[in-house]
């Protein structure tokens, strides 16, 4: 079964095919979409088993031996640069490649009533497809190159689907967005990957013999690296440094962080089962996973930067949250500070509780992307949550599943989200004393998770409680084909701290070969005092938008707390205008300088110079052409020039 | 052993010939026959990857006639690992182009199907002469059938483009004439030889020997003499302009093949004669020219994003490509130099695909203006999909070609002395600029409405248009995923150029 790995990704990528060269010419409108339902589905499903079964396999291995390469075939071979296709299976991979199967899973069914109706579904379910494939690529690739693939595929992917809806020029601009955001963090990790091999002479995690050939790998001979340094006299810089801050670039692209988070809000654009699947639970976590991945070299210098990096996205976020009306705008806020939750983990060096939050996050954030999908579904394409509520009456279903995905996010206890954000506060608290910014780190964290509290008890009295504001829809509840998915995701978001509770430590244990952790402390303390926090900033975000100001709340009116803050209420929704001064500043400058290169300095410069020569020839010719006149009196005089000049020529020579 | 090379080479001036005979008004015979002898002569060449030896460094398929035996002037061709791909390329995009025409090109059909044979067997001949004074005339050669297709069948300021096109590159080949001349002079008196020898082979075999040993001095005029003609081919930054002008002008075919076969004779050139000749000058300009590369990779990135006509916007991003090509050459080493040959191909098959699609839609519209567009993708949606997978193989993507030769340069150009990570550091940056001009283009006119109504009746690609396409998409995608297949011929010979770059050069210091 382990050397079948490579089934796992290959299945949603044959789905991908079928519903790309196939499906699509389907006449008949409705077996197209029924067609293309069930061939992702069935695709990503056969995936989700086969991992399923390899899991199990790779559980009854001995624990180092818990580690499966697959070499398919040389990818990249030239010069001393080797690079196979190669997959591999380690506990690591594995859980995340459980997530993805798994939620991807019930995401695709979701989507076949979510989609329903929809004109090129066709397309919409190989793109789905294609992005679980490069998803597993990037989680089960055995070298950084590899992952590349996977990381720039998906990246790709999201640029399809955020842009889904292609006719909307917003849709349009928000993939375009995303892509070339996260370029730029591709780009650095180019560098990086480079500059990996130039140091280690490998792109290979970890060393394999195939066939006699033996690749390297370089996250055990990071050693290697140790103390040597690059830069100027008096400024140097350990090699681990460097390379990981490149690593962290990228991350702070594909999950959405300081200062490259603008794309993520924008990406909301693309479909709700988008938005839960890739821009929520998989692809924005692959950062985290990078980080989890590469380690070895990472250093304190750097651990300490990504560490703020994490906190601070994590309050921005959160502020940026309180202030949105959009109901997936608020879960995408949501999304970018859970991500910083899980990036300060990592810096913590907490790795596995940086997993452990990625896994339960992508469970319930997936359950209210989906949730919230119901919610818009059921009132008309409503997305403005001043023109919602008490919708709890009318899908019964959609609200409680979502309070329990609320209640998680918040961090009630015992569902998931306490479990999985308590150990890295509790960390926090515990490791004080390692580093002078834990601490302040500490307290960003604790203030971020009330603030998620309240936004979240925000958004439930603003969509579930209250009156109807907008009454040009008829909410109703949304198709089984939907709500299963969503009572199974909540029952997931219930049970899912199981994984690493205190005192079981089960993740802990499972990924012990490759983060060699200790199991986290429980400082009960810690988790009375959060859970008293968040219980009391949710209930006031309730409170406040379902009682207090119940009745100021009007379809495009000011929020209540407006009047209190002013100012900084319009910086908050405008998430601290970090994307307005970048519309500001480099976007124009851009622009403006290449429109001086096409303009001016192209033509008019360096052509200028070319055709200026061309010129120069021209005139000259023209004035040597003047010369050849035919008159003879002309042709005489330079004949006796000419003799003049011989005749002195031989006279001052002799 | 069979004569593969002269039959390749010649078979399309022979189609040319045939061309002649046939009567001037009936287009679709002329281009069918066109089209066959280009599609035998592809189908031909497809021995040499077959038949060639990846162990071996050497020319093969090597022919040798004596043709002006007092100056040692022969007749002599050979293949290798360096040019193996790009007579492929060659021979592959021919007959693309060809089939391209068959409903843009009306006016004197019978003559632009001669040309393009001709040109056909000029840029062969240049990727397989041996001797000097035989490349120097196949490249002249090359010339004179693109700049009659740009003045003839071009648009707009067609004349002023075949002009300056001529006049530009002419100037850098008189030059290149000079060098050649002069080696041979230098080579002969060096080795005490009675006559001289235009053979590539023998000056470059007694280069590596020591056997001719250049001044520096010398060696750098010669290199300079060299670096100037295949500079302007190329084209680096600053010699560029001739480009835009000349692709903005020429026919869709022309664009094609300029972009895809033409500007690869001036880093061919760059390997063949400068790193090869000229180890020693080639280390000593490698800093400078990474720059100029690093510059033009960045700039022309930079300047396509300000273009409103489409094919200018392509014509701007071959400056931008081609600096990649050239920083992976003067990386002078393996890694480097196996990714710029890798990406001369992949350039030629996704610009000229990029051309292509271009021409598709100046076909239907008569404009490559992006603002008279939108929404192409919902009334074309084959050719949507086709075209943004093109535009992601221009912009890099993983998976497919261009990101196996960018990788490969930018590798190479950081594990590089000459270079090093700096360089890497700024070119890297173009990678980003890609995705925002391609990208930029591909939402004016694939996504949005369809807000004009002369759009909203535009047929999708026809068969033959899908044919084109996806006979482009296959190797594009080989390439990304099985690069190896590519990079294992070239290997011998481009680790005998760097090495034998290696061993000189540590002599010299």
């Amino acid at each position: 079964m382990l050397d079948l790995i490579w089934l796992i990704p290959l299945l949603p990528f044959i789905g991908f095919l079928i519903n790309t060269l196939y499906t699509g010419r389907i006449a008949d409108v409705h077996t197209r979409e029924r067609t293309a339902g069930y061939v992702a589905v069935g695709a990503v499903g056969a995936a989700f088993i086969v991992a399923l079964l390899a899991f199990v396999q790779l559980g009854q291995l001995p624990e180092e031996a818990r580690l499966h390469q697959v070499v398919l075939w040389t990818w990249l071979a030239t010069g001393s640069l080797n690079v196979p296709f190669g997959l591999m299976l380690d506990p690591l991979a594995g859980v995340m490649m459980l997530l993805v199967t798994g939620v991807g899973t019930l995401i695709h069914i979701y989507s076949i009533g979510y989609m329903h109706g929809d004109k090129r579904v066709a397309r919409y379910f190989a793109y789905l497809n294609l992005f679980i494939t490069m998803m597993l690529l990037l989680v089960m690739g055995n070298n950084l190159l590899l992952l590349f693939l996977g990381w720039e595929g998906v990246g790709l992917c999201s640029f399809l689907l955020i842009g889904y809806w292609y006719e909307k020029r917003s849709a349009s601009g928000a993939a375009v967005k995303a892509f070339v955001v996260n370029r730029i963090g591709d780009a650095a990790i180019l560098l990086a990957m480079m500059a990996i091999f130039f140091y280690f002479g490998t792109l290979n995690f970890f060393t394999t013999t195939v066939n006699g050939i033996e690749y390297p790998g370089f996250i055990e001979e990071t050693s290697r690296i140790a103390g040597v340094t690059v830069g100027i006299p008096g400024q140097t810089f350990l090699i681990g440094t460097i390379i990981s801050l490149l690593l962290l670039i990228g991350v702070t692209g594909k999950s959405a962080q300081l200062p490259l988070f603008v794309w993520l809000p924008d990406a909301m654009a693309g479909p709700t089962p988008v938005s839960a699947l890739i821009h929520a639970a998989t692809m924005v976590t692959a950062g985290v996973y990078l980080i989890a991945r590469t380690h070895a070299i990472f250093t304190p210098t750097t651990l300490a930067i990504v560490t703020w990096v994490g906190a601070l996205t994590a309050i921005i976020a959160a502020t940026a949250a309180i202030a949105q009306w959009d109901i997936k705008r608020v879960l995408a806020y949501s999304t970018v500070s859970q991500l910083g939750f899980m990036v300060a983990a990592a810096g913590m060096g907490i790795y596995v509780a940086a997993i452990f939050h990625l896994l339960t996050h992508g469970v319930f954030k997936a359950l209210l992307f989906l949730g919230s999908g119901s919610v818009i579904h059921g009132t008309h394409e409503t997305q403005d949550m001043r023109r919602m509520g008490g919708l709890r009456e009318h899908m019964p279903t959609t609200f409680w599943t979502y309070l329990i995905g609320a209640l998680s996010l918040a961090g009630i206890v015992p569902l998931a989200g306490f479990w999985s954000k308590d150990e890295i506060i509790a960390h926090a608290w515990k490791h004080q004393g390692d580093a002078g910014y834990i601490l302040p780190v500490f307290f960003i964290l604790v203030l971020s998770s009330a603030m998620t509290a309240f936004y979240m008890g925000r958004q439930m009295a603003l969509v579930f409680w209250g009156k109807q504001r907008d009454h040009h829809y008829h909410p109703h509840e949304s198709p089984s084909v939907m709500t299963i998915p969503l009572v199974i995701l909540a029952g997931l978001t219930v049970l899912a701290g199981a994984l690493n509770l205190p005192g079981s430590h089960w993740l802990t244990d499972w990924l012990h070969p490759v983060m060699r952790e200790e199991a986290a402390q429980f400082s009960i303390g810690v988790a009375v005092f959060a859970t008293l926090l968040a219980a009391g900033s949710g209930y006031l975000g309730w409170w406040l938008y379902a009682v207090k100001f119940a009745n100021k709340i009007t379809v495009d009116g000011k929020d209540p707390l407006y009047h209190w803050t002013g100012d900084i209420w319009d910086s908050m929704a405008a998430a601290w205008y970090f994307d307005a001064l970048y519309n500001s500043t480099i976007v124009p400058a851009y622009r403006r300088v290449a429109g001086f290169f096409a303009a001016v300095f192209d033509p008019q410069g360096i052509d200028g110079i070319v055709n200026g020569v061309g010129r120069l020839f021209g005139r000259a010719s023209n004035g040597a052409r003047t010369l050849q006149n035919g008159f003879v009196r002309t042709y005489a005089l330079a004949f006796f020039l000419g003799v003049v000049v011989i005749i002195g020529y031989l006279i001052t020579a002799l | 052993m069979f004569p593969y090379l002269s039959l390749i080479l010649w078979l399309p001036a022979l189609g040319a010939l045939a061309l002649l005979a046939t009567p001037r008004e009936q287009h679709q015979t002329a281009r069918s026959i066109a089209l066959a002898v280009s599609l035998l002569t592809f189908v031909i060449s497809l021995a040499l990857p077959l038949r060639f030896n990846a162990a071996d460094p050497s020319m093969q398929f090597v022919e040798q006639v004596a043709w002006i035996p007092q100056w040692g002037i022969s007749y002599h061709l050979g293949l290798d690992g360096l040019s193996l791909w790009l007579v492929v390329l060659t021979t592959f995009l021919i007959p693309i182009a060809l089939f391209a025409t068959w409903n843009s090109i009306h006016a004197q059909v019978r003559y632009f199907q001669i040309l393009m044979l001709l040109l056909e067997t000029a840029m062969i001949g240049v990727f397989i002469a041996l001797d000097t004074i035989l490349f120097y005339l196949f490249w002249e050669f090359t010339l004179i059938p693109m700049a009659f297709m740009i003045g003839i069948w071009g648009s707009g300021n067609r004349i002023y483009a075949a002009r300056k096109f001529f006049l530009y590159t002419f100037a850098g080949s008189v030059l290149m004439l000079m060098g050649i001349i002069g080696l041979s002079f230098l080579h002969r008196d060096a080795t005490g030889a009675e006559l001289t020898s235009f053979s590539l082979t023998q000056i470059m075999g007694d280069i590596r020997t020591g056997a001719f040993a250049l001044e520096f001095g010398m060696e750098q005029l010669l290199f300079g003499l060299f670096f100037i003609a295949f500079a302007i081919k190329v084209p680096m930054w600053p010699f560029h302009t001739w480009l835009p002008d000349a692709h903005v002008q020429a026919p869709t075919a022309g664009s094609v093949i300029l972009a895809g076969v033409l500007l690869k004779l001036g880093t061919y050139g760059l390997i063949r004669f400068n790193l090869s000749l000229f180890p020693n000058a080639s280390e000593w300009a490698a800093p400078a020219i990474g720059i100029l590369a690093v510059i033009g990779i960045i700039y022309g990135a930079w300047i396509a994003f300000a273009q409103t006509d489409m094919k200018k916007l392509v014509a701007y991003s071959s400056v931008s490509h081609m600096g990649f090509i050239v920083l992976g050459i003067f990386a002078l080493n393996e890694i480097g130099i196996t990714g710029a040959v890798l990406q001369m191909v992949n350039h030629g098959l996704s610009t000229g695909a990029l051309f292509l699609i271009v021409g598709y839609i100046y076909e239907r519209r008569h404009t490559r203006e992006m603002s008279e567009f939108g929404g192409l993708w919902t009334v074309m949606p084959i050719y949507g999909g086709l075209a943004l997978v093109m535009v992601l193989s221009s912009v890099g993507l993983p998976g497919l070609n261009g990101f196996i030769g960018e990788f490969a340069i930018m590798q190479g150009a950081f594990i590089s002395p000459a270079l090093g990570w700096g360089y890497v550091a700024v070119s890297v940056i173009g990678v980003v600029l890609a995705a925002v001009y391609l990208l930029r283009m591909y939402r004016e006119t694939f996504m949005g409405e369809v807000n004009k109504p002369e759009n909203a009746e535009l047929k999708d690609l026809s068969g033959g248009e899908i044919g084109m396409m996806v006979a482009l998409l296959v190797p594009i995608v080989v390439i990304g995923l099985f690069p190896t297949l590519f990079f294992a011929p070239m290997q011998a010979s481009i680790s005998e150029v760097a090495q034998a770059f290696r061993s000189v050069v540590a002599e010299g210091q």
